[in-house]
């Protein structure tokens, strides 16, 4: 947006306003928040319980509509589109990975993987397949049910989903919050190696300090807007900064 | 969306188990019907074919001739004289011609004892020929001693003799209208190839005797061999140039062909029966669809929301579900084909234990299998759609929610709608019935259709306030086991609401059809009560013989015997049945509903409602033409009901048109303070010597004999609405099976906090009933009331009294109670089986 010229923007929003409820019951999650995700990029969103982060990745995801305000997901505005086009620009440019409850129970891992291809009704490609699995380390577990999954490979097979169609933009809410530190740091390598060495760009909610440092940048929200954001993050750095803001 | 579609289904097969069984049932009693309709065809056409097999042409009464011909009695006339044989005889290609009649008799068991049971005589009837002496003719070869010669002689089928206790030097004994006749067999016959007749028993007499026994020397058949070479059309055509009106000649191929499709044609109807029970099992079927589906939905919500967030879009979502439910319908609809073919191959094999090879071979015909799909696919489907439309509107948003229960959506649009088509359906049930339309079962069956949809929908406003109502009872008796299950009643009122009402439906059928035989039968009773009659007079074939009348008139302490006749007569033109009676005698021994008293007949004529509606009228002059003679009459009044003849005569009248007519009812009245029992043993005695066949019924034998019947025919509908109450017990159990799998985090939380797996069961087993026992009231509530309205509608015929059959009302009522306990057995293991740890761990 300023003078750096070499920097492509892959989402962004101006204005985002999210009310829920009305009346007395009414909360603002997002207040008219301006944001733009880099792309190529790794950027984590902190902030506080109840802060919007969640509400921010679904209204720049196109899973949730604002209330006021704009948004675009690259070159493509998508408030104003129907549900039926904001679902194709989902299918098209867009990979997901959720806390939990990623996976469809009654597909392999495999299946699981080539699901938004499946849909989308385009072919594998197999080399890119091969090196997501040969990355992430699910070569062995490809036939098996989700059920017969742990938890951290559960998630592996969720990014591996979100690698394979090469979406624009990955999205992902607090993917290692379910985790023990072990496979959630594993996971996180893998996502920013992803972002090193294929170009993804990952936008990730974490209220985890030591799962934001593996990004590039931090965006910090309180009450909705964004308060601060740090460039090259360490864990102690993101801590400091949390307390500040009176986590 | 295809391949997920499969995936699901293979994945979590429990779950539609019992929806497969459901379909399968529905389609496996069509299909049993279908495949042994057809085996029947396929039987009777072989049959047909053997009949008509060495016979080239067969000359006979014109089956279309127009009956307002010139002479419309024809049918029930020797057709052909001596001297139209030997004309037929005479045509050009014709190399022989026989003149066929056939005897009404019955041959008599060697040890034949004559009782009073009607029944007695029933069984297979007897087929009695004039015997030609040429295979070619009379279909059966004689395979055993001589042809009859002597008119004292007689051949039966080889089958038959045996079985009625008969060797070649016997004396057998045939019951006809003119008596018992007596001759010595001499021959045994085979019938066709196999001798298959179906049980009857086929028997030859010499032509004399048999014009002798008929009191009639003419013939309702010519059988004709073509010369060799001779083209059998063309000797066809050539006979019917010469052949007096109303006839015809066909040929031997043409006439099987003609009576296999007639045949096909009635077995056509008994498809339509099976197909109305099937249809009402597989509607009954689709409420467990509809709430399997939707159980399915809700649990898999967050699989749906994920699956929208990585870009399905909700059409898609919709034709997967859709997809699913084809994938169901296929698999239980091939399990309901194989288990149709199965049963029907089962039946046919116990049918044929007790009455012979009736079925020709049992194969699975087309029919069965388009049916068996057709019927399967469209239930489920449609059943499907609701859910799967619920299933298109869920957000992506809901993948990230935590609870996987049904949204707490208002009732109110449910409850307009359902108000608004129990509304339609109401009145076209009444449309139909009160409105005198053409079809009125199209208006009925639709409008039963619709009301049935729109108390269901009704069904989940009324379980709310009710559960909360049984709670503090159910609370009382069972502690907290009880309020425990009324909380699940009303904590989805929409399932609870669609699985009661599929009991409903086939308890509200069951209840119908109560309402129904219990009025009938008080329809009987109430006709007896006019009655004064001290028997009634029966037979088991035919016609009651004048001899017998004569017989029971002749006995000491028989008063009178009044008769009914029937036969066919033209009014003004049209056809119309036509009533005989004894004016003097007839009100004297029953009550009919007339106006004025019958001995007011006067010479002239009474007419039944359905000649007012046409325009008669008390004081017109009618003509009556008959086969024996025409006359003009004067309407004198009018009989009340509808019954088996529109116009009413006294017996000269009756014979003057119709000459001797056939007898269908009789009434003894015995002079005063004669004993009833003892003047029956002394009548049964002077009648077993000519009429062994012919028996008396008290009026109380006789209602006893009509309610048997009524019951009989309420024992095989409740029977074949047996499948729609399995499939909606298998609807109970399967929907506590899914609410189970659902709570199962609940459920482990009650252990937890110390609840014992018996209470867990005992809190499933009440919530069972209570669904069984709502359904099943509702469905009484229904039922009656739409028997109700049938008996109303059906005054005509007599129908006064509703009677509500309480009996029946208590018996459904507590087997619904018994059968939830039942359909809750395996929901309940499941739950008391639940292992703590897993339940609380367990993820949707
Ligand atoms: N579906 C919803 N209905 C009502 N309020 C909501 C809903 N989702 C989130 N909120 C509210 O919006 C605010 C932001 O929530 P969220 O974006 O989930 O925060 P975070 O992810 O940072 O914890 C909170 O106050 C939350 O209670
Ligand atoms: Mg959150």
């Amino acid at each position: 947006m300023t003078t750096t010229s070499t920097v492509t923007i892959a989402a962004s929003m101006r204005g985002g306003t999210k009310d829920y409820g009305s009346g007395d019951a009414a909360v603002r999650a997002l207040d008219g928040l301006d944001v733009d995700i880099a792309q190529s990029e790794f950027t984590a969103i902190m902030g506080p319980s109840g802060s919007g982060k969640s509400t921010l990745l679904h209204t720049l995801a196109g899973l949730d509509r604002l209330t006021a305000g704009e948004s675009w997901i690259g070159e493509q505005q998508i408030t104003g589109l129907s549900e039926d086009k904001i679902t194709q620009v989902r299918r098209d440019k867009i990979g997901f990975v959720f806390q939990a409850f990623n996976l469809i129970p009654s597909l392999s891992a495999r299946e699981n993987i080539t699901l938004p291809l499946d849909i989308a009704g385009r072919d594998v490609d197999p080399q890119w397949f091969e090196e997501i699995i040969a990355i992430l380390g699910l070569g062995d577990r490809l036939t098996h049910l989700p059920a017969e999954l742990s938890g951290g490979q559960q998630q592996r097979v969720a990014v591996a989903r979100a690698l394979v169609a090469r979406p624009e933009l990955i999205f992902a809410d607090e993917p290692s919050g379910n985790l023990d530190s072990r496979s959630g740091a594993e996971l996180l390598g893998f996502m920013r190696r992803a972002v090193k060495e294929f170009g993804q760009t990952i936008v990730m909610v974490t209220h985890d300090p030591t799962a934001a440092s593996y990004s590039d940048r931090v965006l910090f929200l309180a009450d909705g807007r964004i308060v601060d954001e740090m460039r090259e993050p360490t864990a102690d750095r993101v801590l400091d900064r949390m307390k500040q803001m009176g986590h | 969306m295809f391949r997920l579609a499969v995936k699901s289904v293979k994945h979590n097969p429990k779950r539609l188990v019992l929806t497969a069984v459901a379909v399968a049932l529905g389609v496996a009693l069509a299909a049993t019907t279908f495949t042994l309709t057809n085996a029947l065809s396929s039987g009777f056409t072989k049959l047909f074919e053997e009949i008509y097999a060495g016979t080239d042409v067969i000359v006979e009464a014109d089956p279309d001739a127009d009956p307002a011909d010139e002479d419309p009695f024809a049918a029930t006339e020797s057709l052909f004289s001596h001297a139209d044989v030997e004309d037929v005889a005479a045509v050009d290609g014709v190399a022989s011609a026989w003149g066929g009649r056939q005897v009404m008799g019955s041959v008599l068991a060697a040890d034949f004892e004559p009782t009073n049971d009607v029944m007695a005589g029933g069984g297979p009837p007897s087929q009695l020929f004039n015997w030609a002496g040429d295979p070619r003719v009379d279909q059966a070869t004689l395979v055993e001693g001589d042809g009859p010669t002597a008119d004292d002689e007689i051949v039966l089928d080889l089958d038959a003799a045996p079985r009625l206790g008969y060797a070649i030097g016997d004396t057998v004994s045939v019951a006809t209208e003119a008596g018992v006749e007596e001759f010595t067999l001499v021959g045994l016959v085979r019938f066709g190839e196999s001798n298959s007749l179906q049980g009857a028993t086929l028997g030859y007499m010499t032509d004399a005797r048999s014009a002798a026994i008929n009191g009639d020397d003419g013939y309702e058949q010519v059988s004709v061999i073509v010369e060799d070479g001779a083209d059998q059309d063309a000797v066809a055509e050539a006979i019917g140039a010469i052949l007096p009106p109303d006839t015809r000649a066909i040929t031997g191929e043409a006439k099987a062909a003609e009576q296999t499709e007639q045949f096909d044609e009635l077995l056509q109807y008994i498809d339509i029966f099976a197909i109305a029970f099937a249809l009402i099992a597989l509607f009954v079927g689709a409420y467990i669809i509809v709430n399997t589906f939707r159980i399915i939905v809700t649990q898999r919500t967050r699989e749906f929301g994920l699956l929208r967030a990585i870009g399905v879009s909700g059409r898609q979502l919709r034709t997967m579900i859709l997809l699913e439910a084809l994938v169901v319908a296929v698999v239980s609809s091939t399990i309901g084909i194989a288990l149709g073919y199965l049963g029907a191959l089962g039946l046919s094999t116990l049918v044929e234990a007790f009455s012979g090879d009736i079925f020709g071979t049992v194969t699975l015909p087309i029919d069965a299998v388009l049916w068996g799909y057709g019927l399967g696919a469209l239930v489920t489907i449609i059943a499907a759609i609701m859910p799967a439309i619920h299933a298109s509107t869920i957000s992506p948003m809901e993948a990230l929610r935590e609870s996987a229960t049904e949204s707490k959506k208002p009732l109110r649009l449910r409850n307009v709608v359902g108000g608004a088509l129990t509304l339609l359906g109401v009145l076209a049930i009444v449309a139909g019935l009160y409105l005198g339309i053409e079809k009125p079962y199209i208006p009925v069956g639709a409008g039963a259709m619709i009301l049935i949809i729109g108390v269901t929908l009704l069904a989940a406003q009324v379980l709310v306030p009710l559960a909360y109502g049984l709670k503090a009872t159910l609370t009382r008796v069972f502690r907290v086991d009880g309020k425990l299950a009324a909380n699940n009643i009303h904590r989805e009122p929409r399932r609870s609401a669609n699985t009661a009402a599929a009991l409903m439906i086939g308890v509200m059928l069951l209840a119908l059809v109560a309402t129904f035989t219990e009025s009938m039968k008080s329809l009987v009773t109430e006709q007896f009560k006019g009655n004064s009659a001290d028997f009634f007079v029966f037979t088991s074939q035919g016609a009651i013989p004048e001899g017998a009348i004569e017989v029971i008139e002749g006995e000491d302490g028989v008063a009178y015997v009044t008769s009914t006749g029937l036969g066919t007569v033209l009014v003004d033109g049209a056809t119309t049945n036509v009533g005989v009676i004894d004016p003097e005698t007839a009100d004297l021994a029953f009550d009919y509903n007339n106006e004025p008293d019958f001995d007011q007949m006067d010479g002239g004529a009474f007419i039944d409602p359905s000649m007012v509606e046409a325009g008669f009228e008390v004081g017109d002059d009618i003509t009556v033409e008959g086969p024996e003679g025409s006359a003009t009459l004067t309407i004198t009044g009018k009989y009340l009901n509808e019954g088996d003849a529109q116009v009413w005569v006294d017996e000269d009248t009756g014979h003057e048109l119709l000459g001797d007519y056939p007898i269908a009812q009789s009434m003894v009245v015995l002079d005063e303070g004669v004993d009833a029992t003892a003047a029956q043993d002394q009548i049964l005695e002077a009648l077993a010597v000519d009429y062994p066949l012919v028996v008396l019924q008290s009026p109380g034998e006789f209602e006893q004999l009509a309610n048997q019947f009524i019951d009989l025919l309420l024992g095989i509908i409740s029977a074949m609405l047996g499948a729609a109450l399995i499939i909606a017990l298998l609807g109970v159990a399967n929907t506590l099976l899914l609410s189970v799998t659902e709570r199962t985090r609940e459920i482990g939380l009650l252990r937890a906090v110390g609840v014992r797996r018996r209470s867990i069961r005992r809190m499933i087993r009440i919530e069972s009933m209570v669904m069984a026992v709502f359904g099943t009231v509702l469905g009484m509530i229904l039922g009656v009331g739409l028997g109700a309205a049938l008996v109303r509608a059906l005054e005509d015929f007599g129908f006064t009294t509703i009677t509500i059959p309480w009996v029946w009302l208590l018996i459904y009522t507590i087997a619904a109670a018994l059968a939830g306990v039942l359909a809750a057995v395996w929901p309940a293991r499941r739950a008391a089986k639940l292992d703590i740890l897993q339940a609380i761990a367990f993820d949707g």
